[in-house]
């Protein structure tokens, strides 16, 4: 079966399903208006960004809408992915900031002012540390978190990212991504375990 | 010999990653929709929050003269009120992010950035600058107040920005001189614009 648009021009008559084509013709394809390749590409990368959507966003119909959006403004802009073999992780930008966006703004709406440590640390914890969180509480929990932070955590240790991997999807440098990975945990901590004894 | 204990914080952070690493997914309706919506050519919904930008470091050895706005300075007379006056202008050596999917939708980037002095007067305990260049209070710029001038500079690229002040902690406070926007869920902030 070929899977390059070269080989089926070689084969008069043999149709060729976008499923066969590869990532680098079907940018080209969408890069030229045809939606139908852009479809093939989402539905071959929205699986791997849809639990990083609905984690950042905390609400998983929110989540598809910002992917929506996200996913337009990738269709939008496919003449500037410069890699066609590493659409993937462009794409990823567009999901990330996408995500940081609505987060930023959703916080605006209700004027949430970042407060530092102590604040936190007075805050009630929201369940104790048994060791047996339930998602709805962690995910409370993470949507306590700054975008940035929040973001910096889901990448490193629910996507498995590297730090060179978040550096390049951010544009951030790896010592800032760090900080805020280790703050994450910190602030994280303080909301899953247990408050200090009266 | 024994094994070496784990960090705690790498412990806490894989287990909790255990349950936020449960697969989420979206059914076939989403390219359904997402066709749809293309060949709609409707709007995208949400306008993005640029990432804040890294500064070269040289920027702050560059003397800047400063100069208050008559604006400014007559109502700085008057309590209450808050003020705005550029300070200088300064070049930096930016260090660009490459990002192809900004460039198709944010103007272009200059290297010139713009010491922006921002002052509030009246009586508080504290006031903190935010802004989309801090990201909203993700780190709030404390001004410093002396005799109820609280002030603070600090560096803007060219373009529009949205700020206000935090007074106390808790008020957010637009600045009466400066003109205002509110975004699609009626949160209002003041705007200043840097450059030409």
């Amino acid at each position: 079966m070929p899977n390059r648009i070269g080989d089926a021009a070689a084969v008069p008559g043999s149709p060729i399903s976008v499923h066969d084509r590869s990532d680098p013709d079907l940018v080209a394809a969408a890069a030229r208006g045809n939606v139908d390749a852009f479809a093939e590409l989402s539905r071959r990368y929205r699986d791997t960004y849809s639990r990083f959507a609905v984690r950042m966003v905390g609400d998983r119909d929110e989540a598809e809408d910002v992917m929506q959006s996200a996913f337009i403004r990738a269709y939008r802009a496919m003449d500037q992915c410069r890699d066609p073999n590493r659409f993937g992780a462009w794409l990823y930008q567009i999901v990330a900031n996408e995500c940081r966006s609505w987060v930023i703004r959703r916080n605006r709406r209700g004027r949430r002012i970042v407060r530092d440590e102590i604040q936190l640390r007075d805050a009630p914890a929201v369940l104790s540390g048994d060791g047996d969180e339930t998602l709805e509480d962690v995910q409370y929990a993470l949507q306590q978190l700054d975008a940035d932070q929040r973001e910096a955590f889901l990448m490193k240790h629910v996507e498995q990212l590297s730090y060179e991997e978040m550096a390049e999807i951010t544009g951030d440098g790896i010592s800032a991504l760090k900080m805020r990975v280790k703050r994450a945990c910190a602030r994280l901590r303080l909301l899953l375990e247990e408050v200090h004894d009266a | 010999m024994p094994e070496r204990p784990r960090d705690p914080d790498d412990l806490f952070a894989e287990r909790v990653a255990r349950v936020l690493g449960r697969p989420e997914s979206f059914g076939d309706d989403f390219e359904t929709s997402l066709v749809a919506a293309i060949r709609a050519d409707r709007p995208i919904r949400f306008r993005l929050v640029p990432r804040a930008r890294r500064f070269s470091r040289a920027w702050w050895k560059t003397p800047a003269s400063i100069r208050i706005s008559p604006i400014a300075a007559t109502l700085l007379l008057a309590a209450g009120v808050a003020a705005l006056a550029v300070v200088g202008t300064l070049q930096s050596n930016r260090r660009g992010v490459t990002d192809p999917y900004s460039v198709a939708t944010t103007a272009p980037v200059h290297d010139t950035v713009t010491l922006v002095r921002f002052v509030f007067v009246g009586r508080a305990k504290s006031v903190s600058l935010v802004g989309d260049f801090n990201r909203w209070g993700a780190e709030p710029v404390p001004l410093i107040g002396a005799n109820g001038v609280w002030t603070a500079s600090i560096p803007l690229p060219n373009g529009r920005h949205e700020y206000a002040f935090i007074v106390d902690g808790a008020h957010w406070t637009l600045d009466p001189l400066a003109p205002s926007s509110s975004d699609e869920f009626d949160t209002k902030s003041s705007i200043v614009t840097v450059g030409t």
